[in-house]
């Protein structure tokens, strides 16, 4: 086992040890952009070969890194970007509501 | 009673992360223990150049091999901006503003050039160096923002106006979508340059490999527009 899996599974769990265990809102919003973070450091995981350059062939090349993976990293970063945008902007409109961001506060208030 | 209970839990939650941190431990040995031959990508990195035309592989991958992909992206971040420019008033303009020194406003006015120029070459070389259209539409994107944070949101939006980003961005939605149909109508599919013989030209000069600069520089309007326009929904409800 080697040492990077190691460190995308603590981040992953870290991730959701913070959505599950915090009643505040906006830290929950940070917990899912830890867990996104560790997908991305997995699949340029995936990715990596000892010894590979990056796939850009300007030049004579023995071993190249697999560039799809890298293509569905960037789509992971732009889907990520715009789920944060959309959430935080859910949670400025039910603060305007409620006038709290704990969790069992509003689901006490109810309307 | 209560706050053992409450122990409990907490103690209960932390036994289940770590549960399944330990499941998926031994599903990454197993993954890391395969050995499996990419037949795709080494398809890609003996053939990609020729077929394609772009040297940056990513690229070709991201425009050309899985265009659709990157329009579900675009529709996505399409989407995101709509649903914030819904949620948020259009005419109530109130923000948070602090006072900055005189050396941050000059820096912004010098820095702004270079910031043109840095996401103009990251959209137009995005065939033949590292970058592409979404990383030169997010540079792009940064100059809207300092604007709002520096000058406060009244000044920014009279620049630069949300209905001019709408539009902007629509542009480059649209463009994507007809410099796709161009495909069909060469005789291939939808979103074709490769296949369909659009000039590909020799790897590695600037106007070659087809429809892939165009696709990057709808993109990276778009993505400009897109971002600039979320900042100033997220930023005007306060």
């Amino acid at each position: 086992m080697e040492l990077p899996y190691v460190v995308v599974i603590i981040l992953f769990y870290l991730g959701i040890y913070t959505i599950i265990m915090n009643k505040n809102l906006i830290k929950i919003v940070v917990g899912v952009n830890i867990v996104e973070s560790s997908l991305i450091l997995l699949l340029i995981l995936i990715s990596f070969k000892l010894g590979g350059t990056a796939p850009i062939l300007d030049r004579k090349y023995e071993l190249v890194v697999d560039p799809i993976p890298q293509a569905l990293a960037l789509t992971a970063i732009v889907i990520g970007g715009s789920l944060i945008a959309v959430m935080l902007a859910l949670v400025i409109k039910i603060y305007k509501r409620y006038g709290t961001l704990n969790v069992d506060e509003i689901r006490k208030l109810r309307g | 009673m209560s706050r053992v209970h409450k122990i409990f839990r907490k103690f209960y939650k932390i036994g289940l992360v770590l549960f399944l941190a330990i499941f998926l431990l031994f599903i990454f040995d197993e993954i890391q223990n395969l050995d499996i031959k990419r037949y795709l990508s080494e398809h890609y990195i003996s053939e990609g150049v020729q077929e394609t035309g772009a040297i940056n592989l990513v690229t070709s991958v991201l425009y050309d091999y899985r265009g659709f992909d990157t329009l579900g992206e675009a529709t996505v971040i399409l989407t995101a901006a709509a649903t914030l420019s819904f949620m948020t008033p259009i005419k109530k303009v109130k923000m948070l503003g602090t006072e900055f020194t005189i050396i941050i406003y000059q820096t912004i006015i010098i820095i702004i050039p270079f910031l043109v120029v840095l996401g103009m070459n990251l959209i137009f070389f995005g065939h033949i160096s590292p970058g592409g259209g979404f990383v030169g539409g997010v540079i792009l994107a940064m100059i809207p923002i300092l604007v709002t944070i520096n000058y406060g949101i009244t000044f920014s939006e009279n620049k630069l106006k949300p209905n001019h980003k709408s539009l902007l961005e629509g542009i480059g939605a649209i463009g994507f979508i007809l410099l796709g149909l161009l495909g069909i109508f060469a005789g291939s599919n939808f979103l074709a340059s490769g296949q369909a013989n659009f000039g590909l030209g020799n790897p590695g000069e600037l106007i070659s490999a087809g429809l892939i600069p165009y696709l990057n520089l709808m993109i990276g309007i778009k993505v400009g527009a897109g971002l600039a326009a979320i900042f100033n929904s997220l930023i005007k409800e306060g």
